[in-house]
Parts: structure tokens; sequence; C-alpha cells
């Protein structure tokens, strides 16, 4: 960072807080409430952009995000498998600011003061708020498999999860393996951030390995008991177009990792040594709920109230996308946090208004699968908001799966990658 | 009798603002509903031209209320939408539809 921008947001941050501090005392109106939104993922920057569409671009909308551009969770699994570039899971964030008036501030935040409703940034300025809504993602609990941290640092493993540098990473030592090699895949217990995400990456490295690899293999060690996601879909794909290929072993929960001999060591079966080791561990809401004290689900994920996603641990923090405790039958996809985004901007829009809160939110969710680079699936879901049991409850009949995997859901998985990524940061 | 008038002109005041807060408000539950679609039908159902995904944008309100009826009845064929609008109730889809819809 030059020294002017580090003037600007020194200066800046202190006239915000000024602000915020103001505002402390009472509930702002929509004209002067600051919002800050932390975390420019599918959640974060969709509840940016609507809380400036749902307010006639009236409220006061900060984004705070450390990266420079947005990276795409999904269909990073194509980077993965070397079918498409990163480029092509990237889009910018300015466009924020240049369609929707978003300041955007690019840093990360390094504590968030509940009581005096102000956020720290790690460059040390400080920023009032009146309401604050928080994305944080996922934190990645590495220390939950003895030696991983240290496989990871180094480099012999990656998790590849959160779309970034070691996507690219991942690609480049499934390119360099010999044929004839391992790549092995390993499943942390759900809930995690994606559930079908492990065994698509698995369909389209197998699809690599077909056309240039064909005496390797795909081994998937996943410690839940069966697939988590779209099972019958999956295993059809993989017995008619990967026999060989893939291999499938439930109940597998990795305990340790040698990172020598590229080991992992499980509960109860035998080692395994593979050759690239794509180690996902157990995961748990982004670090800065779990410092903040939002994390009062098994101190894992965050409780919120579903009218309008606000923390159940603390006022004015409204937590979006997998860090939450989810409803029954609510995956963490990127999907269901811009849907979760909406249903925040529109409470949080209203309370500034005073005016009632939506009692009767819906959110679906939509994900597709690619079983090979031409052919996807997909799971739906709609749920609907019971105001007794005071969650989301999804609706009996409807949602459902694809019959087989087909071109043309492939065509409409791009498609709808396309126009998510439009809807969140366009 | 002035007093019934006052009281008669005091209602009509108090439901007449209230009916102008709770008309905005509805007006927010609405964008929110329909806001639902836009992930896969672009925002406000504007979505990217070449993206393989039906603009939406393009119909009038009772074309694509009529549309995602046939959906949810089952008359209509699809890939995700006859699993989608069976998790609507009939008024969320005409809520829906007259929010996306082009108007006459």
């Amino acid at each position: 960072m030059n020294n002017s921008r580090r003037h600007f947001l020194a200066h800046g941050a202190a006239g915000l807080s000024l602000l915020g501090g103001f505002s402390s005392f009472a509930r702002a109106g929509l004209d002067k409430a600051q919002i800050l939104v932390i975390g420019g993922g599918f959640g974060g920057a969709t509840a940016a952009k609507y809380l400036r569409l749902f307010s006639n671009n009236t409220a006061n909308v900060i984004l705070i995000e450390p990266n420079a551009s947005f990276l795409s969770c999904p269909m990073s699994n194509f980077v993965v498998a070397g079918m498409r570039s990163m480029a092509d899971i990237t889009s910018p964030y300015d466009s924020l600011t240049k369609h929707h008036g978003i300041k955007l501030i690019r840093d990360s935040v390094s504590a968030i003061d509940p009581d005096k409703k102000t956020v720290k940034l790690s460059s040390g300025s400080v920023i009032g708020y009146d309401k604050v809504v928080l994305s944080p993602g996922i934190s990645l609990m590495t220390n939950s498999i003895e030696g991983l941290a240290k496989a990871n640092q180094a480099g012999v493993t990656l998790q590849a999860w959160k779309a970034g540098p070691e996507t690219l990473m991942l690609y480049k030592q499934l390119a360099a393996m010999h044929d004839g090699g391992v790549f092995a895949i390993s499943i942390p217990e759900a809930p995690y951030r994606c559930p079908p995400g492990p065994y698509e990456r698995a369909s389209l490295v197998a699809n690599y390995l077909k056309q240039h690899k064909p005496k390797s293999k795909v081994l998937i060690l996943d410690a839940n008991q069966d697939i988590t996601s779209k099972g019958a879909l999956f295993k059809k794909a993989w017995s008619e177009q990967y026999s060989g290929l893939i291999e499938y072993l439930p109940s597998h929960n990795v305990t340790g990792v040698d990172p020598k001999t590229k080991t992992l060591r499980f509960e109860v079966q035998d080692d395994v040594r593979a050759d690239v080791l794509n180690v996902l561990p157990a995961m748990s809401a982004g670090e800065i709920a779990i410092k903040t004290g939002l994390a009062n689900a098994n101190g894992r994920w965050v409780n919120v109230d579903f009218l309008n996603f606000e923390a159940t641990a603390t006022r004015d923090i409204h937590v979006l996308g997998d860090a939450i405790q989810t409803a029954p039958l609510m995956p963490k996809s990127g999907h269901m946090a811009n849907q979760h985004a909406k249903v925040a901007a529109a409470a949080i829009i209203a309370q500034l208004n005073d005016w009632p809160i939506n009692p009767a939110p819906v959110v679906n969710n939509t994900c597709y699968s690619f079983v090979s680079e031409q052919a996807a699936v997909h799971i739906a879901s709609v749920h609907q908001y019971d105001a007794q049991a005071k969650t989301f409850k999804s609706v009996p009949g409807a949602g459902g799966l694809s019959s087989e995997p087909s071109n043309t859901e492939a065509s409409y998985a791009w498609g709808w990658a396309h126009n998510i990524w439009a809807d969140t940061l366009a | 009798m002035k007093s019934l008038a006052y009281s008669v002109l005091l209602f009509a005041s108090l439901s007449s603002s209230c009916w102008a807060q709770i008309s905005t408000a509805d007006q927010l539950d609405q964008q929110g509903l329909a806001a639902t679609c836009a992930n896969c039908h672009g925002t406000n159902g504007k979505g990217l031209p070449n993206a393989s995904i039906p603009l939406i944008s393009q119909l009038s309100s009772e074309e694509l209320l009529a549309q995602l009826l046939a959906y949810k009845s089952g008359n209509r064929a699809g890939t995700l939408m006859p699993q989608l609008t069976k998790g609507y109730t009939d008024a969320q889809l005409e809520s829906i539809a007259n929010q996306l819809g082009q108007k006459p």
C-alpha cells in the first residue's frame, strides 16, 4: 500500500468512526446509519449490492475485503482439473463501486467490538458501525489432523477449498503426477462447505486422468458413511465413465498426515499413501466470527435469527453464508449465501426504516455439479420460514435431483455461474 | 357528533399513514421475494444474454405467471423449474411475476 492510500484510509476511518460513535446511542435512520459489510464472498458482496438496491441507493454501505478480486469456489474444480484458467473464475469488485456506489476498503478485519460498535482493520484503523453484515466464510481446522498444518505450510498437502493460489497449485501437482499415480481427496464429516464439491472434484480429476494419465487413480477418502449429496448420480457416473479410475472409501476419517512419506492415517483403517494429497479438514465459521464470540453452536458455527440473520450472541451483527448454523436441510453453498444476503439486506433496510420485517421470507438452493467436462447434474430445494419453529423448513414435494447427467444441465450450470457472479458482483 | 367526526378523521388519518407505510414495506418484501430468482435469472430478471438461461424480464407479468404455474402443475416440463416452483405458494409466484414481468 502506498503512502497516499494509507493517508486516505486513516483520515477516512477517523471520519467514519465519528459517525458510528454518534449513532451508537440510538438507532440511526436509514440515511444516517453506517453499514459495514465484512467479507466479499457470495454472501457479503450480494448483501452490499442489495442493501443499495433495496434502499433505492440511499443506504451507506462499505465493503471490507482483503482480496483485489472475487474468486469463485463454484467452477474452481475446472481449474483443478486443468480445464479452465484462474481468470475464468475471477471477477472484479470495482463494479460494486461503479454501478452501486458501494465504498470498498481493501483490508481485513482484525477485531469487532460489539459493545463499542467498532471494527478494527488489520492496518490499524477503527471504524464505527450501526450495522455489520459479516460474511466470513469458513476456517479450516487444520489442527484437527495431526501434522496437517505443517504439511499444508510446506505445500505437501493442499486444500484448495478456498479458491485462490492453492487452486492452481493443486492442478500443477496433478499435472506433475506420473501416469499410474494416486490423487487422494479426503472429506471431513458433514457439515462442511459445499457438500457435493469433493465428489465433483473427484469426477473432474478422473476426467483429466482418463485423457492424460489413464493408469492413475482418484481415491476418495470420506469420513462420512456415504456420499453426502447427489450420491446415486455420482455413483452412476463413476461406474459408467470412470471404471477403475475412481475408488470410493466411506467411513475413512483422516486423523494424521506424514508429509515425508505422503501417508494418511485413519481412526480405524490401514494407512494410505498417495502421490497428490488434497486433504480437507473439518471446518468452522470464519475466524473473526469465532474471535468475536458469535460461534455459539458447538463453538464452530454462528446461530442466527433466520428472519434477519442477526447473530443470536449479539445485536446488530448479521451473519451470512457458510459460517452459520444452517437450518435443517439447508446446505452451505454459494447460492444459499447469496439468498441469505437478500433476506438480511431487506430486513436491515426495513429495520432502519422502522418498518416491520418480512415475517415470511423464502430462500431456495440450486447447486450444479459436473460429472465430466460436458455433463452436469443438479440438486434444488426451497425453504420457507416457519414462524412457530423460528427456522427455515424445506418444502416437502419441492426441490429434487436431476434424473441423469446431461449436456443441457452443463449448459445451464455455466449459465447459472455467469448469472450468479453478475447478481453478486456486477 | 363533533367527536364522532373527529374520530372518523383521526381513523382516516391513521389508516392512511399506516397504509403508506405498509405499502412500502410490502414493496420491499415483494422485491426480496423476487430476488430469490436472481441467482439464475439475473438481477431484476435481467440475466446475461448469452448465459443459456431464459431471459424472463422480456415477458409480461401475465405470461410469467402462466409459465410459473404451468411448471408448478406439471403442465410444462423442465429440469429445475418444476422442482423450484412447487416450493412457492401461488400467491408468492404471483407476487414474483408482478415484480419481474413487464407491465403493459
